[in-house]
């Protein structure tokens, strides 16, 4: 979606063409916040209100001038057009490509990047970590009962942060939707409800709670199972409440009532665990806690939300592909991603042959084996910034103008509630959908046949 | 003036135009049903299909299933064992997307599998407003076929609070700007006021007269605010209601209540397979048939219509806004559970659910959705569905039909099932076998005319050149199941089973007028209560996929 022209407005004289964008939704974190209004004058951003200070910082970044090339091969600066054949050329030759990323755009270039990774043959990997298929598993056992973040607004009466610590990470989460917003139901805001933090120490969320139990993240699973065993009634003794390592579970038995006897409970769950770990335990067993908190009462159940667009990203694999936990075109038909599905396990797996990066870079906790690999295979990298000479060498290269700033579309929160993505500023750049686009339509021209 | 298709000497099953099966030709020119050429020297056309010896009827038209958005969506995420089985990969040749299909097809898929079936519009009966822009995202990636839906209504706050005041007017001009934001079709109810009694906690069951709390309205005042509002918008689709206490034992009281409380205006009662439950006998604990005395009602109240949600039997996914029956299906299953409450509007909840012939209340289900469609007299006032996925896939509408139109296929599965659905329902008494106009009626004609939907489920000039061919079988299912050619919008897009195109059908929506004086107190509203901005809720036209406005409000558009 463009910018709305009701909600902007230029006026000539100094220091130079002044525009005012209004409901402007910023990427940068899982809050996904609608409400800022940015100021650019001269095309630089002179202002930004209601957004953090992070987000402040962020768009005043992309402002900054760009003297890297609209697109390189081989580290040469070349045309446009040619990189993207050279895109298509490697695309087309690969036996087993990868698309990667996905997360840092818009749901529209999401469903074009899924049709190009189905034309050749691709698996599709979103950038995630290990932990999030954990997430996926753990909904694919067992559900989970959310709700979008209006309801804890305006019912919340009692919100759990469980190793959530979102005034570091999100830091208006507490404002816009879970700890001083005041809604329908809660008119009194942060006074009506009552907020509970578990985590390793205190956080900075933890220091404005009204109960705080430290829980070292290895103990989540056995909290969360005890909780629900004393939800259910049943006693624990010391010594069942005492960890293989001597810590003792006890003194969580406080929340028993507290979770009890909220009207409408929201418990932020963030997981722990390793990143590399994809069982899902942790997430298991707090849905099955929450689960069990509705034969009692109404609890929901729901992250922060990762950066940009990861929940529409997540839709649309699934809606087109059919699997959540990621799909591989590679047999011409989407087969789900179980067993290598993050690109650090396929890449330590050296499989790849090709790998097309969208929008994302790349993890920064890749492991030896797969920098390794990744050395060793070409690598197209399409997105804001991926013509500069930093970072591990790129084969071709197209910058982007950047989702949120100067490129529009839509995106979902992690509750589903999907928001429109305005442009702040005319493009200099193509959007990441347009050089994904002419990468499909060079293939189509090129006959190539495929997959 | 010549023509781009006819199809040629079909016996032409078209119950709108003619009540008798006849031998002819069709002509189509510009996507739409043609007049007949007046001279010989007209009758050329592009391309002429040999109808002959097959039966040739209007595209089908289901006017309830789910088929997009985030319900669906989560079941897909959920439940990747339904898919994992039902892999297939893109067309050669024919720009083809590959999918999965299972009990909830991936999208592309959607579009392929009731094309092949010779349906060529669907209507999704449940988006949330906050969901709308997710919905028209999976229809962009829907082919073939048309699509609308209709917005739930039911439980939201501004219209409860416009009712408790009185407000007439600020209702109506609400539902008309909720249905211009989301791009939508029409008005679904789903539990009005029950839904937000589950959010509440205050679950159990309510009577049309139980006040929803904190908004001093009761269901009934919802619904008939509703129902008024939407006759006073003339919408071409009239309220499209879930009722209260969906699957519980003796809820064919609440329904005829409910079929009471809308007497006098035009109301669509939805899956009423699942609102039709006995005992007529209190004091008996046995579940059985209600069916006789609402179908009666039905009979004689000429502004209702009703699908069914016919139970079939096999392994499917429950869904629903109804946020309390999730809860209930999963307590009764034990299985997963997505549920998810959507801010000031509505929820959702999703489960999986196995029907199994050995089961009595699933036996009893099953006859009970048959039951309706024999007891419904007028076949005008019944379409056939199975509120897909809820009671079964789209796809087994082809086996519906054929236990519609042969009693003794139906006495063979009666046969087969626990005796206590022989003893507690009517089918066995019901002798009646639909004819092929008949079929045509709840598959095509009805529904179309349910939806106001005036181009469609017809084959007169102006229609949309929508069709379906079917070689004449004495084995109904594989007749219904494998037409020999289907017709899109004049395009052959089946033939002889085989997909012949991928194009995108169109979306139908529409934009009834308002008082824009409405608007202030929305954005108040939305400022207050909501978790995004007033601005960033309605759908742009660029996110809807070939947008086709309907006609509403009396010539609005």
């Amino acid at each position: 979606m463009n910018a709305d022209p009701a909600k902007t407005t230029e006026s000539q004289g100094a220091p130079g063409p002044r525009r005012v964008v209004e409901d402007v939704t910023c990427l940068l974190c899982g809050c996904l916040c609608d409400d800022l209004t940015v100021v650019v004058e001269d095309d630089s951003v002179v202002e930004v209100r209601n957004a953090c200070e992070a987000g402040r910082r962020w768009f005043a970044q992309q402002a900054q001038p760009d003297p890297s090339p609209a697109a390189s091969v081989d580290g040469q600066a070349v045309e446009l057009r040619e990189a993207v054949a050279r895109a298509a050329d490697l695309l087309s030759a690969a036996r087993a490509p990868v698309v990667f990323g996905l997360t840092r755009t818009v749901t529209e270039t999401v469903r074009d990047a899924l049709e190009l990774a189905e034309a050749v043959g691709a698996r599709v990997v979103l950038n995630r970590a290990a932990a999030d298929l954990g997430r996926v598993a753990a909904f694919q056992r067992q559900g989970r009962v959310a709700a979008t973040l209006g309801e804890v607004k305006n019912r919340a009466d009692v919100v759990v942060f469980w190793g959530a610590d979102p005034a570091r990470t999100h830091p208006r989460h507490g404002e816009r939707y879970s700890v001083e917003a005041k809604g329908r139901f809660i008119p009194e805001g942060r006074g009506g409800r009552t907020v509970v933090v578990v985590d390793a120490e205190k956080t900075a969320t933890a220091e404005g709670a009204d109960v705080f139990i430290p829980l070292p993240p290895q103990h989540d699973v056995a909290a969360l199972v005890a909780l629900r065993l004393w939800l259910g009634g049943k006693t624990l003794g010391r010594d069942q409440t005492r960890t293989a390592d001597g810590f003792d579970l006890a003194p969580l038995e406080r929340l028993v009532p507290v979770l009890r006897q909220a009207r409408y409970g929201a418990f932020f769950f963030q997981g722990r665990g390793p990143r590399h770990d994809r069982s899902g335990a942790d997430w298991e067993a707090a849905s099955r806690l929450v689960r069990d908190l509705n034969d009692v009462t109404r609890f929901v159940l729901l992250g922060l939300g990762g950066p940009g667009n990861l929940a529409g990203a997540e839709a649309a694999l699934t809606w087109q592909g059919g699997f959540l936990q990621g799909v591989d075109y590679r047999l011409g038909l989407p087969s789900p991603l179980d067993d290598l599905a993050t690109l650090d396990e396929i890449l330590a797996a050296r499989e790849p042959d090709v790998i097309l990066s969208v929008a994302d870079g790349l993890p920064e906790d890749l492991s030896d084996a797969a920098r390794a690999h990744l050395a060793a295979i070409p690598r197209i990298v399409i997105g804001p910034g991926a013509t500069a000479t930093t970072g591990p060498a790129r084969t071709v290269a197209i910058a982007t103008a950047a989702a949120g700033f100067d490129a529009g579309g839509t995106v979902a929160r992690a509750d589903g509630v999907g928001l429109p993505v305005r442009t702040v500023r005319a493009a200099t750049r193509p959007s990441d959908q347009a050089v994904v686009r002419g990468i499909r339509e060079r293939l189509r021209e090129s006959g190539v046949k495929l997959s | 003036m010549s023509y781009d298709l006819r199809i040629q000497g079909g016996l032409v099953v078209d119950p709108a135009n003619d009540p008798e099966p006849r031998v002819g030709d069709v002509w189509v020119r510009g996507g739409r049903v043609a007049e007949p050429p007046a001279t010989p020297d007209d009758a050329k056309a592009a391309r002429t299909v040999d109808a002959r010896g097959f039966v040739v009827m209007p595209g089908g038209v289901d006017v309830h299933c789910h088929i997009a958005g985030s319900k669906v969506n989560a079941a897909r995420g959920m439940r990747p064992e339904t898919q994992r089985g039902a892999r297939f990969p893109g067309g050669d040749g024919v720009a083809l997307r590959s999918g999965t299909a299972g009990v909830t097809p991936s999208t592309f898929a959607t579009g392929y599998l009731y094309a092949g079936l010779g349906y060529t519009t669907a209507v999704d009966a449940a988006i949330a407003p906050l969901g709308a822009r997710h919905a028209h995202h999976e229809f962009a990636d829907t082919p073939l076929i048309d699509k609308a839906f209709l917005v739930l209504m039911g439980n939201n706050h501004f219209l409860m609070d416009r009712l408790r005041s009185g407000e007439g007017a600020a209702v109506r001009d609400a539902v008309a700007w909720l249905l211009g934001a989301t791009k939508g079709y029409g008005v679904k109810v789903v539990n009005p006021g029950g839904v937000e009694r589950w959010k509440q906690g205050k679950g159990g069951v309510a009577t049309l007269d139980d006040e929803v709390d904190g908004f001093g309205v009761t269901p009934r005042a919802i619904l008939t605010g509703l129902t008024r509002a939407v006759d006073e918008l003339r919408l071409p689709h009239p309220v499209h209601l879930h009722g209260l206490n969906l699957g519980l034992p003796g809820n064919a009281a609440t329904m005829l209540e409910t079929l009471r409380a809308v007497d006098g205006h035009r109301a669509h009662f939805a899956h009423v397979q699942f609102h039709s439950y006995g005992p007529d006998d209190p004091k008996s604990k046995l579940f059985g048939s209600g069916v006789a005395a609402l179908a009666d009602h039905v009979n004689t109240h000429a502004g209702v219509s009703v699908d069914v949600g016919q139970v079939m039997f096999g392994e499917t996914t429950s869904m629903t806004a109804d946020g309390a029956v999730g809860h209930f299906l999963a307590r009764l299953g034990g299985r997963k559970w997505m549920n998810l409450d959507v801010e000031m509007e509505t929820g959702c909840g999703v489960v999986p659910v196995t029907y199994s012939d050995k089961n009595h209340v699933h036996g009893l289900q099953w006859a009970i959705g048959l039951e309706w469609f024999l007891r419904v007299d007028d076949p005008w006032r019944v379409a056939l569905s199975t509120d897909h996925p809820n009671g079964g896939s789209f796809l087994s509408y082809p086996k519906i039909l054929a236990l519609l139109m042969d009693r003794g296929l139906r006495a063979d599965v009666l046969k087969t099932l626990p005796g206590s659905v022989r003893r507690r329902t009517g089918l066995s008494d019901l002798s009646r076998e639909y004819s092929l106009s008949e079929v045509a009626v709840i598959t095509r004609a009805g529904p179309a005319r349910m939806l106001g939907l005036a181009d469609k489920g017809h084959l007169g000039p102006g229609a949309a050149a929508d069709l379906t061919i079917y070689a004449p079988d004495d084995d109904k299912e594989r007749m219904f199941s494998l037409p020999r050619y289907v017709i899109k919008a004049g395009e052959v897009v089946v033939e002889d089973g085989e997909l012949r195109s991928g194009g995108l059908g169109h979306t139908l929506h529409v934009e009834p007028g308002y008082d824009r004086g409405i608007l202030p107190a929305l954005k108040d509203w939305f400022e207050r209560d909501y978790t995004l901005q007033f601005a960033n809720y309605p759908v742009g036209p660029e996110e809807v996929a070939n947008p086709v406005r309907c006609p509403a409000g009396g010539g609005a558009s």
